[in-house]
């Protein structure tokens, strides 16, 4: 879940929010899926629930959502001017990264909490949006110092530009090798002959997307009020979408958008001519009565269209009986009606609905599996065994209890070999706890009813359900299990027979395998010594496991 | 007031000692009829008690026994002080090369000499080191009086010594730091008992009277008892303590939510622990690019295993689903599905994975599902966290159900199962549901604390799985409902494997959910 840092007298200001105070801001947060996760001196921090809303995630889209959520919907990248010059795509560059968007804007000449606000939106965007610059990475320069019309091009790596923040020329593979941003954005252009550049009129590189800006045009100072904005990318609408979130909150802090157009010799998604930035309109519909009844609650013409305009929809009309909504142009995460239906709901605000039971009269049943493990476990409670619960992870040796022809299922990439495979029995659970219960009275009778993984034929893997039980004490042996898994089949009425076994895990000639009829059902035995000694268990144990499935009719 | 009867052991003490008079405890535990020591210490214990035997003196013995350095000197056959001796009386006169006799260690030579200097055994002169006694040192006649019978297994009292061995052991006993002493000396108090005048009576009185202690068939069958009295036994001690069978603290938690729901009209569903990332994840909707898909939010099994895969027309509609949103009337998430992604295999990381694979098999509508899935997800293990964890999902199918049903239910399970005195629903995310609910509920102990999620199913999750009607969907992690249920603070103290813990706590399932009606 993104969260976020935002300065709270920038929120207050621009939510035009009259106070801020925690407790009031936790309840507005609802509106936007957003919790508050800490307030320290000038610093709210918030948790943004929603993966689809990136709008959401700087100081000016919360602003806005709160807004709206108090006063209504707002005009967004409304009127704006024809495009202010064209970009030209090398054609070189769909193998490299394939999409950019540009725009400018003019009029709002950021003061250094500004200028941090916007640096903060760019990163989080870049990083959680953008897969950490890979699907869109941004850039800012001062447009009056650029030199258009610039291009979007492939350049040599050996071409040069003075690194934001450094002060003398590098090559661009140098810029790679030598610079932080370079060391951590490079591995995105690994395997590439020729590197993403933005280049002026001059054929000078003044940006060097997704690593770096220059020091020329990328140093953005406090009262510099003509901005030029780029974005790149792998995806076409995290692309255009980001740039679309960045020119609302422009404009929202009063700058005037001036769009530009990108001209691409390859076909995109939006043409070979597009215009930045794209307005998003994304338009849902559905009947107002199948609205209210996925909400179980009627809410109104008026309610429904007071809600939308509460969640910012630009567009919200009700024509015989359908509801159509757009989405303001910051979002593109309308992908059926339900998600209007979801708006609605949160602008009219859940308080609103009454919760009411369902009245369909239903019929409960538990599982059959859970039914006769609760048999089982019933009738070996009543034999004087106490149930034990075991993790199903575990160490490889453990489970296989140091022995080499036992494999349980190991995990591909485990977090600590501690917990690095899958139990295929209960067993090594038990001894687990024998091991360390060597203090507790004697005689321990022990079980477990659980899940394991099996391997089954040709690599498939079988969740099956398993009954262990285990005896240990200072004069057990082989008879004592055996008595308990007679007990066991007595009241169940279970007809098994035994087959003398080998079986690593027992001592030979102490081992059998349990047939219900012709099938193996499971196995019993004296626990080998070697096993014991895996655990450090220090008196003899005898024990059985079933598989559940054999028990069954 | 009624005498109490007296103990089987406390009659043949008590006659023992009104036959023979004052004896010690050597002599009663060798001669009476007591079957053994602890037998004899506790009918001692209650006849001084009730005032009916009294100590007629007192003895103390010392016991000499071997202590960790003993054992480890007597390996060599000898002692130091002795071997040095004999050296020098040999005609050694230097301490440096006697030290290179890898018998003992150095350290131990230069104490021996120090033992046989202050003896005047030995004497350390211009010339080296000269012997000042012949014949049987004191220590020789220590090794032979002291180590010989212990080494024998005899035993060895200290007021047998002669007085100048005894001050010897006495010297190489210390009372403190025992780890590394030769020897050690281990003192007992023996008593003399006899029996007084209450208690020659009471052996009287009892003598009389046949009394039964424990019933035998034998006396029932004879009918003795008609003319015998039944021994009073005291019936305020505390029993002896035996571990009966029982049911794992957790499982009852569980065990209790089950019914609780199976009550409330919901069928089980049950589903395996590996999952393919189809039902793991593909079937609820989750686009294949999602973070939480991500290689550190689930487990993969090892290469080579592999799970069911889903029938084709299921795999057909899910995959049309997310590339273009098929025939749902949205517009999907728009990217090429993933085929092999699709199959592999993980451990299963939610429980909806359940609700998926009921949703495709034909479920009943109206109908009502819950389930309690192990899950894994990829997290550090401590006191609030586990490997794997329990949650339970379940949902409502029907034709006219929605946002407010969804409510009915969550408050109902807060109430019935957590014992939630307040409650309140907020707007949630969640990539399968729309809309999507949190409750927060306020729980007497904890305050408000997040109470589960739970939303409408997309349709882009139940269309494709053969499903027309809304579906209500909710899931809930149930470890720290059973934490709070069963007292504990540590996670891991859920799945415990010591035996000993298991068996102190305190279960009583009929109190574990603590709902009411409302």
């Amino acid at each position: 879940m993104p969260k976020i840092e935002v300065d709270g007298g920038d929120l207050q200001r621009l939510s035009r929010l009259e106070e801020l105070d925690p407790a009031d801001l936790e309840r507005r947060l609802a509106v936007m899926k957003g919790e508050l996760d800490g307030w320290e001196d000038a610093t709210v921090k918030i948790e943004l629930n929603d993966t689809n809303r990136p709008d959401l995630w700087c100081v000016e889209g919360v602003a806005r959502a709160l807004r709206c959520a108090e006063s209504g919907p707002e005009p967004h990248l409304q009127d704006l001017p024809p495009p202010a010059g064209t970009m030209e795509v090398d054609p070189e560059m769909e193998g490299i990264r394939p999409y950019i968007a540009v725009f400018r804007c003019r009029g709002w000449a950021p003061d250094r909490q500004g200028l941090d606000a916007l640096i903060a939106t760019q990163e989080k965007l870049t990083e959680a949006f953008g897969r950490s610059r890979s699907t869109a990475a941004v850039g800012f320069h001062r447009a009056d110092l650029i030199g258009f019309p610039a291009r979007y091009a492939a350049v040599s790596p050996d071409s040069t530009m003075v690194p934001l923040g450094y002060h003398r020329e590098m090559t661009l593979a140098d810029v790679l090798e030598h610079t932080e941003k370079g060391r951590l954005y490079g591995p995105l252009l690994e395997g590439m002959r020729r590197y993403p550049a933005l280049v002026d009129s001059e054929g000078a590189v003044f940006s060097f997307p997704p690593v770096l800006n220059s020091q020329v045009t990328g140093q953005v100072r406090p009262g510099d009020a003509d901005l030029f904005c780029d974005v790149t990318g792998t995806d076409w609408h995290t692309v255009q979408l980001t740039a679309s979130i960045l020119a609302c909150n422009l404009e929202d802090r009063g700058a005037e958008i001036m769009p530009m157009e990108v001209a691409y010799p390859y076909d995109t998604p939006g043409g070979r001519r597009t215009v930045c930035p794209l307005v998003y309109a994304d338009s849902l519909e559905i009947r107002l009565a199948e609205l209210e009844r996925l909400l179980g609650a009627p809410v109104g013409e008026a309610g429904v269209l007071d809600a939308l305009g509460k969640m910012d929809y630009p567009e919200r009309r009700l024509e015989d009986g359908v509801l159509r909504g757009t989405l303001p142009p910051y979002r593109h995460d309308g992908i059926h009606p339900v998600d209007m239906v979801e708006d609605v709901a949160i602008g009219v605000g859940y308080d609103h609905f009454a919760p009411v039971l369902p009245g369909d009269y239903t019929v409960g049943r538990p599982a059959p599996e859970e039914d006769l493990s609760d048999a089982l476990r019933a009738v070996l409670m009543g034999a004087g065994c106490e149930e034990v619960l075991r993790p199903v992870l575990g160490s490889a040796e453990r489970l296989s209890c140091g022995l080499d022809d036992r494999s349980p299922v190991r995990l591909a990439n485990p977090m600590t070999l501690e917990y690095g495979a899958v139990r295929d029995s209960l067993l090594p659970g038990l001894l687990n706890v024998e091991g360390v219960s060597g203090r507790a009275a004697y005689p321990h009778r022990l079980f477990e009813v659980g899940e394991v993984l099996r391997r089954g034929p040709e690599g498939r893997v079988i969740t099956s359900i398993s009954v262990a039980v285990m005896v240990c004490g200072n004069s057990v042996d082989l008879g004592d299990a055996h008595s308990l898994l007679g007990a066991l089949c007595h009241r169940r009425g279970l007809d098994l027979t035994l087959r003398e076994a080998e079986d690593g895990r027992f001592i030979p000639g102490r081992c059998a395998t349990v047939l219900m009829g012709d099938s193996p059902a499971g196995v019993l035995g004296e626990v080998h010594p070697r096993v014991l000694e895996v655990w450090g268990i220090e008196r003899p144990a005898s024990a059985f496991e079933l598989d559940l499935d054999a028990l069954g009719d | 007031m009624e005498q109490r009867d007296l103990h089987p052991l406390e009659k043949m003490l008590l006659g023992y000692l009104v036959e023979h008079g004052s004896a010690s405890e050597e002599r009663i535990r060798e001669e009476s009829e007591l079957p053994d020591e602890g037998s004899y210490r506790r009918a001692a214990q209650w006849l001084l008690s009730r005032g009916l035997v009294r100590e007629t003196g007192r003895r103390e013995t010392a016991e000499v026994r071997l202590g960790p350095l003993g054992r480890e000197l007597a390996s060599a056959g000898t002692i130091p002080e002795v071997a040095l001796l004999e050296k020098v009386r040999a005609g050694e006169t230097d301490l440096r090369r006697i030290q290179e006799d890898g018998t003992f260690h150095r350290g131990r030579w230069g104490s021996a000499l120090g033992a046989l200097l202050g003896s005047g055994d030995l004497r350390k002169g211009p010339e080296g080191l000269s012997a000042e006694s012949e014949g049987e040192s004191v220590f020789h006649r220590y090794w032979n009086l002291v180590y010989g019978p212990l080494l024998k297994g005899e035993t060895v009292l200290l007021e047998d010594l002669p007085e100048d061995v005894a001050a010897v052991v006495e010297d190489r006993s210390p009372k403190r730091s025992k780890r590394r002493a030769e020897l050690e000396v281990h003192r007992e108090a023996s008593l003399t008992l006899e029996a007084t005048d209450e208690g020659r009576e009471a052996y009287r009185a009892s003598a009389d009277v046949t009394t039964i202690g424990s019933l035998s068939p034998g006396i029932l069958r004879s009918g003795e008892w008609r003319d015998a009295r039944f021994r009073r036994y005291r019936v305020d001690i505390p029993p002896a303590r035996i571990h009966t069978g029982a049911l794992h603290p957790y499982r009852q938690f569980l065990d209790r939510v089950r019914s609780r729901f199976v009550a409330l009209g919901f069928s089980e569903m049950r589903g395996p622990l590996a999952e393919s990332e189809f039902w793991n994840n593909d079937a609820l909707f989750m686009p294949q690019f999602h973070p939480a898909r991500d290689i550190h939010d689930v487990y993969y099994l090892e290469e080579g295993c592999s799970v069911e895969p889903p029938d084709d027309g299921t795999y057909g509609r899910v995959a049309a689903v997310h590339e273009d949103g098929g025939d749902t009337r949205g517009r999907g998430w728009g990217y090429t599905f993933s085929r092999s992604q699709a199959l592999r295999a993980v451990m299963r990381s939610q429980g909806t994975s359940l609700s998926a694979r009921t949703l495709a098999s034909h479920p009943d509508v109206p109908g009502k599902y819950f389930g309690m899935a192990r899950c894994f997800r990829y997290d550090q293990v401590d006191a609030t966290h586990l490997p794997d964890f329990f949650q339970i999902e379940g949902i409502v199918l029907g034709e006219g159900i929605g946002l407010t049903h969804l409510m009915g239910l969550l408050r109902l399970f807060a109430v019935e199962i957590a014992g939630a005195e307040d409650y309140k629903f907020l707007p949630a995310y969640f990539p399968f549901t729309e809309p999507s609910v949190e409750m927060h509920v306020r729980h007497p102990k904890l305050g408000w604390v997040e109470g589960g999620g739970a939303g409408l199913f997309r349709p882009e999750v139940c269309r494709p799985l053969g499903v027309e009607v809304p579906v209500i969907a909710w899931g809930l992690g149930l470890d720290r409902l059973a934490m709070l249920a069963l007292g504990l603070d540590d996670i891991r103290d859920l799945v415990t494997p010591e035996l000993s813990r298991l068996r102190e706590m305190t279960v009583r399932p009929d109190e574990l959910l603590r709902g009411r009606e409302d």
